[in-house]
């Protein structure tokens, strides 16, 4: 049975009973089913309202949980978002991000979800409604391992909060063709900077460990750098919270060499300095 | 362009014009009927299961959950499997395989049919299968080339391929002042057209019809007669689109088979369409190859020895390999040369025929090899290939019928901008910086004419209708045919109605090998022909003709007149000739071949000469082919459009070949872990770009009547080369594996 409940409440209570399979987009669920049955109960949330769309309010921007990647591609976001857009932009094809939400490619929890760097790099916080009410936790507490989050029975993923601020970001995938690819590796930043130099980074790595990462030691040491700086910080970050492994998209080692210099040409573009290839 | 062929041959309006395919309007509005479009009343839908291990059996199929399922009519497994005449182990034509029909429990690779659900709607089958939920008794699985143990290939035919030494090996490797020796390695590819095989099956009585794709309807038609013990005629096969099919759609497989028998136990039509991730299993491959090539020069740089060993997959229950090393024959001149063939069985399907088999992988290797000998020499790598020019076939000395290799050489590097490439590696870098590399290759392909009949019939009123069971893989074929047909006749090609694709016509023969414009054209063209001599006999005896009298004269026909051929002043339409006579229909066949004694008198082949530059990111190795220019002489091009067309697809394909394509087995269960389109990566749009391609003129007289050569695979040959010999010059290192991946040359 498909269910298309057209309240947060309405979704909510037909979540009260057990083994209901959530359904935004449905880029993911579809293709997991292969040839199987589709899940006997199974609640679109394409119809609830207030859950698409992009809204700032009180230095916070919301982010509802069934908005499309192309809605967030096309949003007037300010360039500290940039990345996010950026990131819309190569999750599957256009197709994919005409259908594909925000919510579902976080609970979809892949390891290599384009999204979730770029807004790990924003300091997003998933907003989520259950029986008990609302409760907010950061993205990174929330992905607890590949295909795992801390969704519990009941819950629905309403919104993704991200602080308003100044400051550039970018993203770079890198796969193994140019487009329509899982990625290889894919790097989100945000940089502020004042007089050419950094006063804020945000780095954050997916595809190269369970769960993307942030790059914390690195981001300290980029506070202060100038544009000139940023190759030989970034060629000597630590990169000891990464784990890539090998797969059929890439090696390990591959992915361990492209890091650095993935790195080094994000954070020189969310800087819009120039560099070499 | 002058024209030295035969002036006999009526060629002028139509062929050699660039027209747009006459199918288009109908495909791109979908009109066109391809084979699953059709659903007949009261059909039912068949859904097989593939295994999901590569070697043992099947120990368990949950019959009763699939036959409780709403829906589901019937479960096909070895255990019912109704009797199937023909033996699945025999193979009824000499391009056919062994196939699987649940003859027995056993599973042989992954993907292969272990049973079958039929229901009365798609969904029910598709449910019905996975109910069924096979348990197996699993044997570990042989899928690694490189632990395989090799053994020599009986020459013996179509998947056996025959070697070819000429002059002292040993003599030839010792007289060289300079040599390579390096292994190349290609990895399994799978056809995967757009279409996915499919059929529809219907009885009536003892009489089959099928809607099926396939690139040979008349002989398909008698493989799937000798499988019901019923006679060829019976078989009626209608295949008016294929959506592809690069080698995979010309003999019948298993699954067809079945969905055949199960039309016939339940005497209603089935429908059977594999999935994309079926595609990995039951249809044939590219075969993975490792082939050594030793190459040795003299002190003036020429070739003493060419020797080349290729070791090729199979099946563990049937042989067909990739006939790689076959690419070495017929190229340059060395003053020895052998090739031979090693196969090894895994635990895999079948490989198969798959656009140029043998030419695009040997081809790949040849042509490195070749780029490492120019190295070695310290040589461009075109001057030493045309250091190395052959004149004469190499090892026969037989002629060939037509050769502008060399002016493909000139004219390609010319456009490409060849001349000032500096010999040494990572010399070249763009403006941002990116490694910046030139490579090339040669491409050869032979030029096979199969056997093909058609009929034309002329109208009274002047337009024509011809008729042959061709085949339009999506190529454009019957486009170029109608124009063929139409010049035989003298006719616009809008005045010439075409049929094609059901095997009630005349046999069109088979759509491969690259030979099918020249085969069905050559039956078309005699055909036409046919009618024009007896409407010659018709006027030259009828003394109200202007034509009247000149029985011994030739007659041209042009612009729907016949003309005395040299005298302009005497000519009549068709129509009024006709029309005299009574308004009756004429009607001519025409049957070609190419006579046996051409075939040992003359070497023929297509040529040509691919040019390749990529960009390498120098810090993450990612490699753009940034542009491809391929020169080609391909004898007489009938429509310019649609033959660049093809050539241009087979560059991409060389790209995909290069860089992509690769299917990966795991190895615990055996099976294919990236078998649809998110993992086995084909180029997107963008990947490629900058392609081009030239048509360099040649006259053949020699390799049939309308110097037709087929352009329909050589485009991948020598792109695959050019591509790694560009990755070399871009960034100095010799990558001997295909596909290229970015790892390799980080570690390089």
């Amino acid at each position: 049975m498909l269910y298309r409940p057209e309240s947060l409440d309405a979704a909510l209570a037909l979540m009260a009973e057990p083994g209901a399979v959530l359904l935004a987009g449905g880029t993911d669920v579809y293709p997991a089913l292969r040839d199987g049955m589709p899940p006997d109960r199974m609640i679109d949330l394409t119809r609830v309202a207030d859950l698409r769309g992009i809204a700032l309010a009180d230095g916070t921007w919301r982010i509802g949980g069934a908005t499309t990647w192309t809605d967030i591609v096309k949003a007037e976001l300010p360039p500290r978002l940039a990345g996010l857009q950026l990131a819309g932009r190569e999750v599957g094809s256009i197709q994919i991000q005409n259908a594909g939400t925000v919510a579902g490619n976080i609970c979809n929890a892949s390891p290599a979800a384009d999204g979730v760097p770029a807004l790990m790099a924003l300091d997003a916080a998933v907003e989520i409604a259950g029986p008990e009410g609302l409760r907010t936790l950061p993205l990174h507490t929330f992905l607890k391992g590949p295909r795992q989050t801390d969704l519990q029975p009941g819950e629905i993923v309403t919104a993704l909060l991200i602080p308003d601020g100044p400051g550039r970001g970018a993203f770079l995938k890198l796969g193994a063709r140019k487009y329509l690819v899982i990625s290889i590796a894919m790097i989100s930043a945000v940089v502020e900077i004042g007089a050419g130099k950094i006063t804020n980074a945000a780095v954050a790595v997916g595809a190269c460990s369970p769960v993307a990462r942030r790059l914390t030691a690195l981001e300290a040491q980029l506070t202060g750098a100038t544009a000139a700086d940023i190759p030989a910080l970034c060629a000597k970050a630590d990169l000891s919270d990464l784990s890539p492994i090998t797969d059929v998209r890439a090696s390990a080692d591959y992915r361990g060499e492209a890091v650095p210099t993935l790195v080094a040409r994000t954070v020189l573009t969310a800087m819009e300095a120039p560099h070499v290839a | 362009m002058p024209d030295t062929l035969d002036r006999t041959i009526r060629f002028g309006s139509n062929s050699g014009q660039p027209m747009t395919r006459r199918d288009g309007i109908a495909k791109v509005t979908g009109a066109a009927t391809f084979t699953a479009d059709n659903t007949p009343d009261n059909v039912l839908h068949a859904v097989y299961v593939p295994a999901t291990i590569a070697r043992g059996r099947v120990t368990s199929l949950d019959v009763a959950a699939a036959e409780a399922h709403p829906g589901v009519t019937h479960v096909l497994t070895p255990a019912n499997r109704p009797h199937l005449h023909g033996d699945p182990e025999a193979k009824p034509t000499m391009f056919s395989f062994r196939i699987e029909v649940l003859q027995d429990d056993t599973v042989r690779y992954a993907g292969q049919p272990v049973a079958m659900v039929l229901g009365e709607t798609l969904e029910a089958a598709t449910e019905g299968a996975r109910l069924l939920a096979p348990t197996y008794e699993m044997a570990p699985p042989r899928v690694d080339l490189d632990r395989a143990e090799p053994y020599d290939v009986e020459p013996g035919g179509f998947g056996r391929p025959t070697g070819a030494s000429h002059g002292d090996i040993d003599a030839g490797h010792r007289a060289a002042v300079k040599s390579v020796d390096v292994t190349y390695s290609t990895a399994p590819q799978y056809h995967n057209a757009m279409e996915t095989h499919a059929i529809v099956a219907a009885w009536d009585g003892d009489k089959l019809h099928l809607d099926v794709p396939t690139q040979a309807l008349s002989m398909s038609c008698a493989a799937y007669a000798s499988f019901f013990d019923i006679p060829v005629e019976n078989v009626t096969i209608n295949s008016p689109y294929l959506g592809g099919g690069f080698g995979s759609k010309a003999v019948p497989i298993g699954p067809n088979i079945l969905a055949i028998l199960a039309a016939r136990m339940t005497g209603r039509p089935v429908k059977l369409m594999l999935t994309r991730q079926q595609m990995f299993g039951p249809t044939g491959h590219r075969g993975a190859t490792r082939q050594r090539l030793r190459l040795g020069i003299d002190e003036d740089a020429s070739l003493t020895v060419i020797d080349h060993d290729s070791l090729s997959e199979t099946s563990s229950f049937d042989d067909f390999h990739e006939p790689a090393a076959g690419a070495s024959q017929g190229l340059y001149a060395a003053g020895a040369l052998r090739s031979v063939h090693r196969g090894a069985r895994l635990d895999i399907g079948t490989p198969g025929a798959m656009r140029a088999p043998g030419e695009a992988s040997g081809s790949a290797a040849l042509e490195c090899a070749m780029d490492e000998m120019a190295e070695a020499a310290g040589m461009d790598p075109l001057e030493f290939r045309l250091k190395n020019y052959a004149e004469t076939e190499p090892g026969t000395g037989r002629p060939y019928s037509s050769k502008a290799l060399r002016d493909c050489y000139l004219q390609g590097a010319e456009r490409f901008g060849w001349a000032g490439r500096p010999l040494a590696p990572r010399q070249m870098r763009d403006e941002n910086g990116l490694l910046t590399g030139w490579g090339m290759g040669t491409a050869l392909f032979p030029c096979p004419m199969f056997m093909a009949e058609a009929r034309a019939t002329l109208r009274a009123d002047g337009s024509a209708l011809f008729e042959t069971s061709a085949v339009d893989m999506g190529q454009g074929a019957l486009t170029a045919l109608a124009q063929i047909a139409a010049d035989s006749l003298g006719l616009p090609v809008d005045n010439v109605e075409f049929r094609a694709g059901h095997s009630s016509l005349p046999d069109g023969g088979v759509a491969g090998g690259s030979g099918h414009t020249a085969t069905a054209g050559g039956a078309l063209h005699a055909a036409g022909s046919d009618v024009i001599r007896q409407l010659g006999e018709m006027a030259a005896a009828d003394p109200a003709s202007p034509l009247h009298g000149a029985g011994n004269a030739s007659f041209v026909a042009r612009h729907g007149r016949l003309y005395v051929d040299g005298d302009d002043s005497r000519s009549e339409p068709f129509a009024d000739i006709l029309s005299r006579a009574g308004g009756a229909d004429l009607v001519g066949s025409g049957s070609a071949s190419r006579p046996p004694e051409t075939a040992a008198q003359y070497a023929m082949y297509s040529h040509g000469a691919v040019f390749a530059e990529v960009k390498v990111d120098p810090d993450l190795c990612q490699v753009q082919v940034t542009r491809l220019v391929g020169a080609f002489a391909a004898g007489r091009i009938i429509n310019p459009k649609l033959a660049d067309s093809q050539l241009l697809g087979g560059l991409i394909w060389g790209i995909s070949f290069a860089l992509h394509e690769e299917a990966h087995h795991d190895p615990v269960t055996g099976r294919i872990v990236n078998a649809d389109f998110a993992g086995y990566h084909v180029p997107v749009n963008a990947d490629v770009r900058g392609l081009e391609v030239l048509t360099v003129h040649e006259d053949d007289p020699h390799v049939n009547l309308l110097g037709i050569k087929g352009v329909g695979e050589i485009g991948i040959v020598g792109t695959v080369g050019a591509i790694g010999n560009a990755i070399w010059h871009a960034t100095g290192h010799r990558i001997r594996r295909f596909p290229i991946r970015i790892e390799d040359l980080l570690k390089a």
